[in-house]
């Protein structure tokens, strides 16, 4: 440990600046700025179908204390794009003391449409995070958004070691603020199980949609097709005629990763 | 007595003198019989006690601690307390970004809806008890429609204009937050009037623990920890039958 101590740890910065645009056909990734940990793939399609997949790659396999990634993402008016992220993000015990951060940007222009495929964020013991997500969007654009909060390496029987976990999820359509979700969690102080809180559950798993064509969501099909049991508690909400929010939460990671998933393609398939 | 002193104490850089004739317009709004329709609302407890959660007062006031500690604490509460401070500035710009928040982190649609249902209510009835030109023009905002009139920022607006302290102004809202809650668990559940009156003073020193909390924090602590609450709101509206609007 003392030697640990001694070393001289260079906190990763990691950056990525992706701007899309169509052309010819395809959305294209026309710039990338990247600074390691953080990559990106190329482009990848799947036939005549215009969206561009691009994997979004951490190489340094977690953030330690006092790393820092920062990832911007634009979408030039009418720009399809898929995001996604090539593991889980795994959050490392914060043995100095200092915060981990994530920040997301997003901005979507006029038709734009995002995909953001959920994936996991794990908070090791120990583990200090913060992660801010900002997305401005216009009403013709569309967001499919999904994400899942793990309690920590459950398998390892880590559940809620971590020091704190504290996550700003911003969304302004025409910016106007139309959801603010903000968790703030501090094991320490907090007992999750207790009625209100987590319960049962040890995975917040979170979906968004927003798109102009929302209105043709029933929210009521929709509560019909999440699938709930006793271990998985799960609802759906509309944040306005546009706007659909589906909350998870669970006691399972695998069932709760394919819900998830499923309710992605589902929707997407809708929109 | 020592403790009254003690908190008051610690107070003293936000405590205006808390007149008697300010503390009981301050009571007024928060008698069960002022219209603004409380009684309609469980934000998400029938929820709860539709699937047999809520059976025994130990369950009940683990339920409203829950409330207060991981949503009321860090939302509305936060809310009214910039509210309170940006009226004292007159700072309405600061005001609709308010309400803006107090909107966007209630993401249940019922429970945001009820936020805003019984801020028209509060405003509608207050509004001809005092003369208050900011309270005026946040009514014409209202109406006009470019604000949404949450209960939390009128809430703010108003105490401030009795020339309460923000400290007690929280700490009422609180307390008539969960009194309302106990109210419609004991019309709900069924509890004896017993019952409710006994949980009700269990929780009284949480809420005194609470608005203190309140005035350590300030509006970047903003957040909703109350997952499970904020789940059971948005289920509200898919249950079978209700006796609350949300």
């Amino acid at each position: 440990m003392t030697q640990m101590s001694k070393e001289v740890k260079v906190n990763h910065f990691g950056k990525l600046d992706m701007a899309f645009e169509p052309r010819r056909g395809y959305t294209r990734l026309v710039h990338v700025y990247q600074q390691p940990p953080l990559k990106a793939s190329r482009e990848l399609y799947e036939g005549q179908n215009p969206t561009a997949t691009v994997f979004i790659m951490e190489s340094s396999g977690g953030m330690v204390a006092g790393d820092r990634n920062e990832i911007d993402i634009k979408l030039a008016p009418n720009s399809q794009v898929r995001l996604k992220q090539q593991s889980a993000l795994k959050i490392y015990p914060s043995h100095t003391g200092e915060l981990c951060t994530q920040s997301i940007h997003v901005k979507l222009g006029e038709g734009a449409r995002l995909e953001w495929m959920p994936e996991v964020t794990i908070p090791f013991e120990r583990a200090k995070f913060q992660v801010d997500t900002s997305i401005r969007m216009m009403a013709s654009s569309t967001l499919i958004w999904g994400e899942i909060i793990a309690p920590g390496r459950e398998m390892r029987g880590e559940i809620f070691d971590f020091q704190s976990f504290r996550s700003q999820y911003k969304l302004y359509v025409e910016d106007s603020l139309i959801a603010f979700d903000t968790l703030h969690l501090k094991p320490k102080e907090m007992d999750f199980s207790s009625i209100g809180l987590l319960e049962k559950a040890l995975y917040v798993g979170s979906l968004w949609i927003v798109s102009p064509n929302v209105d043709k969501l029933n929210v009521r099909d929709l509560q019909e097709v999440i699938y709930a049991e006793s271990d998985m508690q799960a609802s759906v909400t509309k944040l306005n005629d546009h706007a659909i929010h589906c909350r998870w939460l669970s006691k399972e990671q695998r069932t709760l990763h394919k819900e998830i998933n499923r309710m992605f393609s589902h929707v997407s398939n809708l929109m | 007595m020592k403790r009254q002193r003690d908190a008051s104490n610690n107070r003293s850089n936000t405590v205006d003198t808390l007149t008697d004739f300010s503390l009981l317009r301050l009571l007024q709004i928060h008698d069960s019989a002022f219209p603004i329709g409380s009684y309609t609302h469980s934000y998400g407890m029938e929820t709860y006690i539709q699937e047999d959660l809520i059976r025994t007062k130990e369950q009940l006031i683990e339920f409203c601690r829950t409330y207060l500690f991981h949503n009321l604490v860090y939302g509305d509460a936060l809310i009214i307390q910039d509210a309170f401070h940006a009226t004292k500035s007159s700072n309405k710009v600061r005001l609709a970004e308010l309400d803006e928040l107090c909107g966007a982190i209630k993401l249940a649609k019922e429970s945001r809806d009820a936020s805003v249902n019984v801020g028209k209510q509060f405003i509608r009835t207050v509004a001809p008890l005092i003369d208050s030109p900011l309270l005026e023009q946040w009514k014409h905002k209202i109406d006009k429609e470019d604000v949404k009139g949450h209960y939390a920022v009128l809430y703010g607006i108003y105490s401030e204009a009795l020339g309460v302290d923000v400290y007690h102004a929280v700490m009422t809202f609180m307390y008539a937050s969960l009194s309302g809650l106990v109210q419609n668990a004991v019309r709900a559940v069924p509890f004896g009037q017993n019952t409710g009156v006994q949980a009700l003073n269990e929780l009284l020193i949480y809420v005194e623990q609470a608005a203190q909390k309140v005035m350590d924090l300030t509006i970047d602590d903003l957040s909703n920890n109350a997952l499970g609450i904020e789940l059971a709101s948005m289920k509200h509206e898919f249950l079978f039958s209700r006796l609350f609007i949300s």
